[in-house]
């Protein structure tokens, strides 16, 4: 696991989740972010910070990127969402193209 | 991938990817390419237990599963570690609350 291939994203408090590459390229709008021409100037500190995004749910949408690529790999488990944190949970894997 | 855990030091948590067989040292080389602390200044400790953790045993054997949280401290200056420090969101409202004097 080496730094370049990992990625920070940061929540509205300032809180960082550092996770692989491969796990943030489950949402379609991180993989456009760190794999257009243009290079955001995200891409190259490899840093995200996502100021509407608070730390529970982003903590919850890194478990899930990471529960997806074990999903795929045929471990089928559930994924389990506090009822109180659907609403804002959707809404941000609505912005993420999750 | 096997399994993940979630090392966490004040703000910030690393998704680490590994394997059930894989030693706390495995798990330390991997965070000194992350943060640049070589494997002798840190200290893992599951949270659930409170338990340090190893460098010779394996996940399995010390029990840490699947999205499991670890606190990772680092030694200090005067050769002792610090202790664990995680900050949780939640602190944040901590002082609102005393603020408006809700109970719940």
């Amino acid at each position: 696991m080496k730094k370049e291939e990992t990625v920070k994203l940061i929540s509205a408090e300032g809180f960082e989740f550092v996770i692989d590459k491969k796990a943030a390229m489950v949402s379609q709008t991180i993989r456009n972010m760190l794999t257009s021409p243009g290079s955001f100037a995200e891409t190259q500190h490899g840093e995200v910070t996502f100021p509407e995004i608070s730390t529970i749910i982003l903590e919850k949408i890194c478990q899930y990127f990471y529960w997806s690529l074990q999903f795929a790999s045929g471990k089928e488990t559930e994924f389990h969402i506090e009822p109180e944190l659907s609403l804002e949970l959707m809404m941000a894997a609505n912005y993420l193209h999750t | 991938m096997a399994m993940y855990i979630r090392v966490k030091r004040n703000k910030t948590t690393y998704f680490i990817q590994c394997d059930p067989t894989e030693t706390i040292l495995d798990i330390k080389q991997k965070l000194q390419n992350l943060i640049d602390q070589p494997v002798n200044d840190q200290r893992l400790i599951l949270v659930a237990t409170g338990e340090v953790l190893d460098d010779s045993k394996t996940l399995a054997d010390q029990k840490v599963e699947n999205d499991c949280i670890v606190a990772l401290t680092l030694r200090k200056d005067d050769n002792e570690f610090e202790d664990v420090n995680i900050i949780r969101p939640d602190d944040f409202y901590q002082s609102r609350d005393a603020d408006g004097g809700l109970n719940w």
